[in-house]
């Protein structure tokens, strides 16, 4: 049997950005959205996680009658979360957006998420540090607290695992970050580069965001001067016109051309004059325009390199090739963890039996003890008490050891005969009833053997033998 | 210590430069292995056990380093490996290693299996050991100088033709090469000049004539000439890059034709004024050697 684990919520695989943003919880509101959650009797813990591509609740339910019933009522409240969240009057309202996982395939959803293999980018590693993110604003406001912060905490392992197992994250796959490789692989260190921006539009400002962290200078040159000095405030960098292109070019090392002309705004000879006042000081272009800025033939000049966008996306289609390639050694290493997660969550069933188990032992030592010490012990003095106190505890614990690690042990491998022990402890020592919880399980154990024993049954049959 | 413990250290150094080529070329190839520290590592074990044998042998033969060539030869490859240790993490070029151990191999091998010997007795001259020493740390330099340019061609072919994946992801970026080559010969160009000045003198003093020591001179002047162009044009006219890596390879390529001559040569005779003699190239631990 599993935790009741439940995760509800939209993806970029289930619903468009502008319903995923309807979800979307800011971090200011996170701990009233957790408190609500988790005031809800049918919820344990929860988690709200809120990224660009993904909007949602990973709850672990209260025990119910059944593992059955209390996923369906944490499902029900996660629902009416999501409902309040969106301000909708309905459930039903929120559509077929929502996914919804349980039990195990909850816990393998949250492990998937976290090592990035359901991301929109796959293996990108920012989805890990929110994950981490969601957890520490879940711990801060007190909605995760045991078993549901430890499936999160086992999914960083995992991530971690996978991480440095593969080759999952391998490779840049975005575009500026490409151009940015680039540019490293050409000059190294980019902290004594002058990056210059040739047009002032969304693409550039892109670049600029990936270039200018690391680049000594930005330069800005656009045919509208006040759009350039505008980007280039944004970034502390310097404006020009368009026709101070040339001069710029000379003093600048890494240029990202992206205007919307429909002519090459960089030319051979424009470079070849270029270079030679730079006394041929190495020039990397990046031109990310379509129409084209840079003509061809620059590329063909000693200490200048062009890259267009077609070439920075066959580098990012090689790496994302790259990436799925490994995506199966990944989901090996989840379904690795995931069956140890497993294990350790069934040893949880025969938590009730080991409590009462101890309650039992103890409160025999202690009812046995009292009784001496107001009786024939009564001479004993405080410290003297103390130490039978805890010789009681003591004792207590090695008496129960054995038995303890037994019972854990036969639950964590699904053994069968672990439900025998559970109720041959119960009646043994006259504890309260077996937890209907244990039952569930020992039937889906039993059932598995049986279904085993069967099929060992059908081919001893047809190869004519007994059974045994 | 006697013979056989340098042959010992010969062949350890050896095998530390086989590993360290090895390791170099799994990297580049297959892009395996710790490049970054196992590499550069064996090299500098290489150089220390190349200085102890070249102590040892020098002391078994009664031999200075610094006079005639099949030693010093080798003395150049084990200063050049000391270098490249000390200068690969400051110009980024660890991968320079490549080119480095295999250099310093065939040196080292070249200085003991390579020529022949002469006769032992050498034109006693404070100018010959200083002429020798200054070259030797010129050449250490340009070896480098030639492993930077030679990777920096490797570097700019894969970034022209876009092939960015795998191999250039290994090289150093492409100005880190630019400039190591550049510090590289401009270490070892002075050095080279005064060799160059010394040797000059040198030859007048002992009247060298025959065709080996001509073309000696011949081919160190052009590579004087070489460098100095390639200095001067990188200075004045801009010429960086794929130019300047292929000046400093022929440069070294003279720098090597000069050793080679020295290697092959036969041992003539020089009159020195006033005096008779010989070539003061020692025979290291060959089985002809007279100490």
């Amino acid at each position: 049997m599993s935790l009741p684990v439940v995760v509800i919520g939209v993806s970029h695989k289930t619903a468009p950005v502008d319903v995923r943003e309807r979800f979307a919880a800011g971090a200011e509101i996170l701990p009233e959205l957790l408190a609500r959650l988790t005031s809800r009797p049918e919820l344990d813990e929860a988690m709200f996680l809120s990224t660009c591509n993904r909007v949602e609740i990973v709850a672990l339910a209260k025990p119910g009658k059944s593992l059955e019933d209390a996923k369906r009522a944490a499902s029900r409240a996660v629902r009416e979360a999501l409902r309040e969240q969106l301000g909708a009057s309905s459930i039903d309202d929120l559509g077929d957006w929502l996914y919804e996982k349980s039990g195990d395939d909850a816990v393998r959803h949250i492990f998937r998420v976290a090592a990035s293999l359901d991301s929109m980018v796959l293996g990108e590693p920012q989805i890990l540090g929110q994950v981490k993110d969601a957890y520490d604003a879940a711990v801060a406001a007190g909605a995760l607290r045991s078993h549901l912060a430890r499936c999160v905490h086992r999914a960083f392992t995992v991530a971690k695992r996978i991480r440095s197992e593969t080759q999952l994250g391998a490779g840049i796959v975005s575009i500026s970050s490409v151009a940015v490789d680039l540019a490293k692989r050409i000059f190294g260190d980019l902290g004594s580069s002058t990056v210059l921006l040739v047009g002032a539009g969304e693409m550039a400002e892109q670049a600029a965001k990936s270039l200018g962290k690391t680049a000594k200078s930005i330069r800005v040159c656009n045919r509208s001067f006040d759009r350039a000095a505008t980007l280039a405030a944004t970034f502390g960098g310097t404006a020009a016109p368009l026709d101070q292109l040339e001069a710029e070019l000379v003093i600048s090392d890494v240029v990202v051309a992206s205007t919307s002309s429909k002519t090459f705004v960089i030319t051979r000879d424009l470079v070849k004059r270029v270079m030679k006042q730079r006394k041929g000081k190495t020039l990397f272009l990046i031109d990310i325009a379509v129409p084209r800025n840079v003509e061809p033939d620059v590329h063909k000049l000693d200490n200048v390199y062009v890259y267009n966008v077609d070439d920075l996306e066959a580098e990012v289609a090689e790496n994302m090739k790259a990436r799925h390639g490994e995506v199966e050694a990944a989901e090996d290493i989840v379904a690795a963890e995931l069956a140890d997660w497993a294990a350790w969550a069934r040893g949880l069933n025969v938590n009730p039996t080991v409590v009462a188990l101890r309650a039992r032992t103890r409160g025999v030592l202690v009812a046995e003890l009292e009784r001496s010490l107001s009786g024939r012990l009564k001479h004993l003095t405080e410290g003297d008490r103390a130490a039978l106190a805890q010789m009681v505890e003591s004792a207590t614990n090695k008496l129960l050891h054995a038995p303890t690690t037994r019972l854990k042990h036969a639950a964590s491998v699904r053994d069968a005969d672990a439900g025998d022990l559970v109720h041959a402890v119960h009646h043994l020592f006259d504890l309260p009833p077996v937890v209907e919880a244990f039952d569930e399980a020992e039937r889906d154990s039993r059932m598995m053997k049986a279904e085993s024993v069967g099929a060992h049954s059908n081919e001893d049959e047809q190869s004519g033998r007994l059974p045994h | 210590m006697n013979e056989s413990f340098a042959n010992v250290l010969f062949v350890l150094t050896s095998a530390t430069y086989v590993a360290a080529s090895a390791i170099f070329l799994r990297f580049l190839v297959r892009g395996k292995g710790d490049v970054g520290k196992l590499g550069p590592r064996l090299i500098a074990l290489g150089a220390v056990l190349h200085a102890a044998h070249i102590c040892v042998a020098s002391l078994v033969l009664r031999v200075c380093p610094v006079e005639g060539i099949h030693f010093p030869m080798s003395v150049a490859s084990m200063l050049m490996c000391a270098a490249y240790v000390v200068a690969r993490k400051r110009l980024r070029v660890e991968v320079a290693g490549a080119f480095i151990a295999p250099l310093a191999l065939t040196s080292l091998m070249a200085s003991r299996f390579v020529g022949r010997a002469e006769p032992g007795e050498g034109v006693k001259s404070f100018i010959l050991p200083f002429h020798v020493t200054l070259n030797l740390f010129g050449v250490a330099l340009f070896g480098l100088a030639f492993s930077a340019a030679a990777l920096y061609l490797v570097q700019e072919r894969l970034v022209k033709s876009k092939r960015i994946d795998g191999m250039s992801r290994r090289l150093p970026p492409l100005d880190a090469l630019d400039r190591a080559e550049h510090r590289f010969l401009l270490a070892g160009f002075p050095l080279l000049t005064i060799g160059i000045i010394t040797g000059t003198v040198w030859a007048q003093r002992v009247e060298a004539g025959a065709t080996a020591d001509i073309l000696r001179a011949v081919f160190g002047y052009v590579t004087w000439l070489v460098i100095a162009g390639v200095l001067f044009l990188r200075a004045a006219a801009g010429w960086r890059g794929r130019r300047a890596a292929y000046g400093t390879i022929a440069g070294f390529g003279f720098a090597v034709l000069v050793l080679i001559v020295y290697l092959t040569r036969t041992g003539t005779p020089h009159t020195v004024a006033g005096t008779t003699g010989t070539s003061s190239s020692s025979p290291v631990l060959t089985r002809t050697v007279q100490p």
